[in-house]
């Protein structure tokens, strides 16, 4: 019976469409990029404690304020040498790819990585903590009065990875590769005129305008140490998976399009203790119900950026903690100034839903934007002047101008949810004014490069997530809304030499007047605000998910969504 | 075994013969070369149409897959909310299980499920349709000329063919896909480039075993044209198989396109698609929201499943040897 043996087979098929589906199965055979599956090694659990309760939030408001004076001193942590005890592996399923592993040029999302490999001189502390920063590679530093000669003092008794010994000529040839290749975010190093190895273990810092330069050197991106070998290599021997640091764990191995291994360095010069991971994998997993089955069934023990609304679920779930912190990240869409006259950047600015994209996705945690910085970053704008969704002065602005027939292109990322949600709220509102909105989902070095490409011919909104290099107003001002020759995160292609000036003027004086500064950098953000250069969505929670029994994660806005494994042990 | 040997050759009834065997009513007779005799009354007894009436799976099978035909032309009317099923949001009734006013619940975005389907309904039957409506122009065309010119014609067309069965269909779907950039016309061309050379082969084997027959070598003689030779004379009897392998297709064709939209490959937001609702209501069935990802899922089931079987019963009943079993 032809008929029959066909219909069943259909049928198995269709239904076992509908089980895939349904469930969520991650390895679907028409999968375009089959996610790794092999599973972690782990050892036997050890039997569940009871969950321990989300960590509380820390206080909402901890406004991180530029430093008062300079003055720390810590001795150095007891370095217990010896072999760790092997906790097993660490799994971090990371939903951002890494695409530039070089720590000079780095400035994605690969600081998940280059900061358990290599190290900076300071460390910015998660909110809540006495102090701002804590010692890294420099255990001490000073300045003069008016913040423009730095000397740090380093750590004793550091090595790379490759054996070299850590000193002060290795701090100046990193920094000094960083800020001659002049990628990424190498312009923290702006301010600097000098730097002079004074001994083994002492280097200056001569600027030629005042600067924060300890708060510069906690950087997430560009302040990294490598070893004096590696100081000589380019990109592509990076991106290879070489390179030696002074950081806990090095790159056993690296796959681009699927992870980094990293294993336990032994000599590291803080010591290593049982219980702590001796192997990481770092998975690159893209797609979030995914990632959220992975770390519901302890296949990874870390992943954060999933869909808020399944939030509510995992904190049933004992085996799991949902972390919530303070975040420094906030989500805009850059409006195209090449291809969008101010009228049609103002209709979006007004058209834009905020009070129903706080309220209903992001699950409730979302809160609005005051304009181009998160409002836990100091200088940020207040909420005197909010946004306000108003769709008739939107569909007047555009039929004043006599602009009819829009259609325009929404780029953001496929697999983030809440930014497609937000997408085809918006379109709808955008339809009632006789604008249609064209959503556009690629992954993000897709549309990256198509949005470097000629800003004439690329999208009209490019969503965005956006966390300091180092916790500054300057950061996001400088590295989005600067004039740029040629477009690497400025995808606004928004050029204003008043703005430009406003800016730098204010990062000068950022390092003495912090009020002063504070001020200029509000007047800089309202140049932006009144120019409609983007559509300022959100500040984005931080929300992670780890595993339970996974001990020692403290969230770091300054940091986002790093995890240091060196912290963590299992229970 | 030929397919071709299932029909009665035209030889033994000569140009003008005795009733050919058809395909799907109204088809092959149509446009064949028996202009002038009587067509039969359409569902006599003894015809396939009759057979097919009497097939209960098949009759069952053709009235879901006319609510499916229905649904997708009429899915405006059928529904109060149909911009939801055009894609509006309404953010206050996120995620709401099925109740009295929404029968099938809501999505993540408020849109009613039940309207999301339907106007789904019209994404799945134009795909389905589009995508084998394609494949036969291209495949028919391909495998006609190549089969009746033969020699360095069919060498090249059917190495090209080749070139694309050698590739699995869902792998070069997914490739042209995702070479297009994801879209309702690219969905259609995708599939459609992998599946076109399937009815090439077809007709070409039938095509070959034609063109050698007495009564194509006639026309031949009087000097009839050959684009007309093929179009009048040799199409109407090779493409009997072509329609059976079109009906089943159908129900294929709304399963691989969901398969493609699940993956990113689909029409893009908020257009409605069964399998765009099935990867996006993922999520959501491990919270307990299940009704979005399984009623899409259902949809899909029901749907692929009532054009297979039409398929199905089409081509027993067009074969005298499972007759009737349907």
């Amino acid at each position: 019976m032809k008929t029959r043996a066909l219909t069943v087979s259909l049928a198995v098929l269709a239904v076992l469409l509908l089980v895939a589906g349904a469930c969520g199965s991650d390895e679907d055979a028409v999968a375009p990029e089959p996610p790794a599956a092999a599973p972690a090694a782990e050892p036997a659990p050890a039997p569940e404690p009871p969950a321990p309760a989300s960590e509380p939030a820390p206080a909402p408001e901890p406004v991180a304020e530029p430093p008062a004076a300079p003055e720390p001193a810590a001795a150095p942590p007891p370095a217990a040498a010896g072999v760790p005890a092997d906790a097993g592996r660490f799994v971090y399923a990371s939903p951002f790819p890494w695409v530039d592993l070089d720590p000079s040029s780095a400035f994605s999302a690969e600081h998940l990585v280059l900061q358990n490999v290599y190290e900076t001189l300071t460390r910015f502390n998660p909110p809540g903590s006495a102090e701002l920063l804590s010692p890294g590679l420099a255990t001490s530093w000073e300045s003069n009065e008016d913040a423009t000669f730095w000397t740090f003092n380093l750590r004793d008794g550091v090595t790379f990875h490759d054996g070299a010994p850590f000193n002060a000529e290795a701090v100046r040839a990193s920094l000094q590769r960083t800020i001659d290749l002049g990628l990424g975010a190498a312009f923290i190093f702006l301010p600097v005129e000098s730097m002079e190895v004074v001994d083994d273990l002492t280097i200056n810092f001569r600027l030629l305008w005042p600067a924060p330069m300890d708060l510069v050197l906690s950087s997430t991106f560009a302040a990294y140490i490598m070893s004096p070998d590696s100081v000589t290599q380019d990109a592509t021997w990076f991106n290879d998976g070489n390179g030696a640091g002074t950081g806990p764990y090095t790159i056993a191995s690296l796959s681009p399009s699927e992870n980094v291994i990293l294993t336990a360095y032994e000599d590291y010069w803080g010591g290593w203790s049982d219980g702590q991971f001796s192997e990481v994998e770092m998975r690159l997993v893209e797609d979030p119900v995914l990632a959220e089955q992975l770390v519901r069934s302890g296949d990874a023990d870390f992943t954060f950026n999933l869909p808020f609304d399944v939030y509510p679920a995992l904190e049933t779930d004992t085996d799991l903690s949902v972390v919530r912190g303070v975040s420094m990240t906030n989500l805009f869409g850059m409006l195209n100034n090449v291809r969008l006259s101010p009228e049609v950047r103002e209709a979006l600015v007004l058209s834009f839903p905020y009070e129903d994209v706080v309220n209903n996705l992001y699950g409730g945690e979302a809160t609005r934007a005051t304009g181009p910085i998160p409002r836990t970053i100091w200088g940020s704008l207040d909420d005197s002047n909010l946004p306000q969704t108003d769709l008739a002065r939107a569909a007047a602005t555009l039929e004043a101008a006599g602009v009819s027939d829009l259609t325009l292109t929404y780029s953001y990322d496929v697999g983030e949810v809440e930014q497609e949600q937000i997408g085809e709220v918006w379109k709808a509102l955008l339809a009632t004014i006789g604008v249609e909105l064209v959503l556009e989902p690629l992954t993000w070095d897709a549309r990256w490069a198509i949005a470097q490409g000629d800003p004439a011919e690329a999208q009209d909104i490019y969503t965005m997530f956006w966390y300091p290099s180092y916790v500054t107003p300057t950061d996001f001002l400088y590295s989005l809304y600067r004039s740029e020759e040629l477009p690497f995160f400025g995808l606004s292609y928004y050029k204003n030499p008043e703005f430009d000036a406003l800016l730098d003027t204010a990062d000068a004086t950022s390092g003495t007047d912090t009020d002063a500064a504070a001020e200029m950098f509000r007047q800089a953000q309202q140049i932006l605000v009144d120019d409609d250069v983007a559509v300022f969505m959100l500040d984005v929670p931080a929300v992670s998910v780890i595993r339970s029994d996974i001990e020692g994660y403290v969230p770091n806005p300054a940091y986002a969504n790093v995890v240091w494994f060196y912290d963590l042990r299992r229970s | 075994m030929d397919p071709s040997d299932r029909l009665p050759p035209p030889s033994r009834f000569g140009l003008r013969g005795l009733p050919r065997r058809r395909g799907l009513p109204g088809v092959a007779g149509g446009a064949g070369g028996d202009a002038g005799h009587p067509a039969r009354r359409l569902g006599a007894p003894g015809s396939s149409v009759w057979y097919f009436r009497r097939s209960r799976l098949g009759m069952g099978a053709a009235g879901v897959a006319l609510v499916f035909v229905v649904a997708a032309i009429f899915a405006p009317w059928l529904t109060p909310f149909a911009d939801a099923g055009r894609g509006v949001p309404d953010l206050s009734v996120r995620l709401q299980g099925p109740d009295g006013t929404y029968w099938l619940g809501t999505d993540d975005l408020g849109r009613d499920m039940l309207a999301r389907l339907l106007f789904g309904a019209r994404t799945a039957l134009i795909v389905a349709v589009g995508v084998v409506a394609l494949s036969v122009v291209i495949g028919v065309t391909v495998g006609a000329v190549a089969g009746y010119f033969g020699r360095w014609v069919d060498e090249v067309l059917m190495r090209i063919t080749d070139t694309f069965l050698a590739f699995p269909p869902l792998l070069l779907a997914v490739l042209v896909a995702a070479a297009l950039g994801a879209s309702l016309r690219n969905t259609v061309i995708a599939i459609a480039v992998s599946w076109w050379p399937w009815y090439a082969r077809q007709v070409r084997a039938q095509v070959l075993s034609l063109q050698r027959r007495p009564y194509v070598r006639a026309v031949q003689a009087i000097g009839v044209p050959s684009h007309s030779i093929i179009v009048r004379h040799v199409l109407p009897n090779a493409m009997a198989p072509v329609w059976v392998q079109a009906t089943a297709d159908l129900g294929a064709a709304v399963l691989t396109a969901a398969g493609l939209s699940f993956v990113g490959l689909g029409p893009r937001p908020p257009t409605a698609d069964w399998g765009v609702m099935i990867a996006e209501g993922r999520q959501y069935v491990l919270s307990g929201q299940w009704w979005i990802a399984g009623f899409a899922g259902i949809a899909i089931v029901v749907a692929a499943m009532s054009f297979n079987l039409i398929g199905d019963v089409v081509r027993d009943v067009t074969d005298p040897r499972t007759r009737g079993e349907g």
